[in-house]
């Protein structure tokens, strides 16, 4: 175990994003990793599992107070959240609960409290797991990532960020500085269910987010996404385009089955199987669109 | 890296590497034994401390991220002569056994009354689902935490 070789690790601040971008790009340049230190909930866990360091470690920069990486602010159709914002932090604000209480739905189901305190959307994104619960909530908002490099800003829909199983269309050294999404109107439905091995401090076996706006019993919006059942956050394109496609009411069950049978491709693992899975996407699934007005 | 917090109320500093877990500075050089350590990875919540108030574990802050920052630990509820309502309450009702759990129970429950003084059992167990105990079977730990909450709300009352 490696936790001896923290002490050899450098640690420092960064006055401005602009600043901290200037240190990455010139370490990138050089072919050194910069780690960005938030919440920590991922990275310090990863160092317990990691080989002794032989090299110069890399230099951590604690981002945890950077102004310009927090701050949950609406402005006309567009909630921002800033890419430091923890878990605890969207359950006690004031306008995500109004604007997109799912978000505050799926925090409370990150790990126990002790995690949400710490735990950061812009940490969860960067590690773009399939097992991401925040990844998958954003995806069901359809939200786009702000991302910043010496080169500049650029936007990443949710749909372009993951390529494969923890990788992501984001450069090494582009730092995420916030999400943006667009609200439903207040009031509109909202799903998230999560199944794990117990009610707190459990990855996801499966969890399924989604947001709707429904109008005279048709889905004018839907957007989901799903944990575990894919190498990366499932999106279920096929899922999406049948509930778009038609009035709720005369979705039946066989079609959201088949749907989601094409849109997952679920795997056996330390935390499931893969056959577990596929039931429990059909399930989620299926309770979703009941709950929006499908008879099934 | 010097390191100016404070500690339980009262300014402290202390000459560290950065990156050492906060976990490990509190037992060593800071010289506070209370907090325990479980599983080193976040999962078991018995080195949990306050930072700025709420519930975090010590084992995933690294020392250097706490500059200029307020940490309360299980020294800081009580003195073995003044027991807080919480301590007092795990004695008196069994919510505490071998006790390697109890110090971040105790921090948990703190945060959790700070913030709802009347809190039901459903909240209760939320706010401790961090926290695991191989002893009590959790029941006398929840009953602890309602009692404290009561007595609370009479001193309050009072
Ligand atoms: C006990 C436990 C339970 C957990 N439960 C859950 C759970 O239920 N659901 C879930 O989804 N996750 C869970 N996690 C994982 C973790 O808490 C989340 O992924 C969290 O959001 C990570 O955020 P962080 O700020 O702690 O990341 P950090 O560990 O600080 O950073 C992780 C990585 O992201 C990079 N990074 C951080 N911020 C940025 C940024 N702004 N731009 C670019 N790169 C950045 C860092 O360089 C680092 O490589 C759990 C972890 C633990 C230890
Ligand atoms: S020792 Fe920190 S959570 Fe277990
Ligand atoms: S009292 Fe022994 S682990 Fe809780």
């Amino acid at each position: 175990m490696s936790l001896a070789d923290l002490h050899f690790f450098k640690m420092t601040r960064e006055p401005s994003l602009d600043a901290l971008c200037a240190v990455v790009a010139e370490r990138h340049a050089q072919g050194l990793a910069t780690i960005l230190y938030a919440g920590g909930t991922d990275w310090m866990v990863e160092q317990e599992m990691r080989a002794p360091l032989h090299d110069e470690p890399p230099l951590v920069v604690d981002i945890g107070r950077m102004g310009e990486l927090r701050g949950i602010s609406l402005a006309g159709d567009s909630l921002r959240i800033g890419a430091g914002t923890t878990y605890l932090e969207l359950e006690r604000s004031a306008v995500v609960q109004a604007r997109a209480p799912m978000l505050v739905r799926m925090a409370k189901d990150v790990g126990a409290v002790q995690i949400q305190a710490r735990g950061t959307l812009g940490g969860n994104l960067a590690t773009a797991s399939p097992a991401a619960d925040g990844v998958a909530a954003l995806a069901a908002y359809d939200a786009t990532i702000v991302v910043k490099s010496a080169r500049g800003e650029r936007r990443i829909a949710m749909a372009d960020l993951q390529t494969g199983y923890k990788k992501s269309t984001r450069a090494a050294d582009e730092i995420i500085v916030a999400v943006e999404l667009a609200p439903p109107p207040e009031g509109s439905p909202w799903y998230w269910r999560k199944v794990g091995a117990r009610r707190a401090q459990a990855i996801s076996k499966v969890a399924l987010a989604g947001v709707a706006v429904v109008e005279n019993g048709t889905a004018t919006r839907f957007g989901v996404g799903m944990v575990s059942v894919a190498p990366v956050t499932a999106r279920m394109a096929t899922t999406r385009a049948l509930v778009l496609g038609k009035a709720l009411a005369e979705i039946t069950a066989e079609e959201i089955d088949h749907a989601v049978d094409q849109d997952v491709t679920p795997i056996d693992d330390v935390r499931s199987t893969g056959e577990y899975r596929s039931h429990v996407a059909r399930a989620l699934t299926r309770d979703l669109l009941r709950q929006l007005g499908a008879r099934v | 890296m010097k390191i100016s917090l404070t500690l339980n109320g009262a300014p402290r500093e202390l000459d560290s590497a950065p990156l050492v877990r906060l976990l490990d500075a509190l037992r060593g050089p800071l010289g506070l034994t209370g907090t325990k350590e479980g599983c080193g990875e976040g999962e078991c919540g018995s080195c949990t401390v306050l930072l700025d108030g709420d519930p975090v574990n010590a084992c995933l802050v690294p020392i250097g991220q706490c500059e200029g920052r307020a940490i309360t630990t299980v020294e800081g509820l009580g003195e073995m002569a003044h027991l807080s309502p919480l301590q007092r309450c795990f004695i008196d009702e069994g919510g505490a056994q071998c006790g390697i759990c109890t110090p971040g129970m105790l921090i948990s429950a703190e945060a959790l009354l700070r913030r709802v003084p009347d809190p039901d059992e459903p909240t209760i167990r939320e706010a401790l689902a961090g926290n695991l105990c191989r002893c009590t079977g959790y029941q006398r730990i929840v009953e602890s935490v309602r009692r404290a909450a009561e007595l609370l709300r009479e001193g309050a009352a009072r």
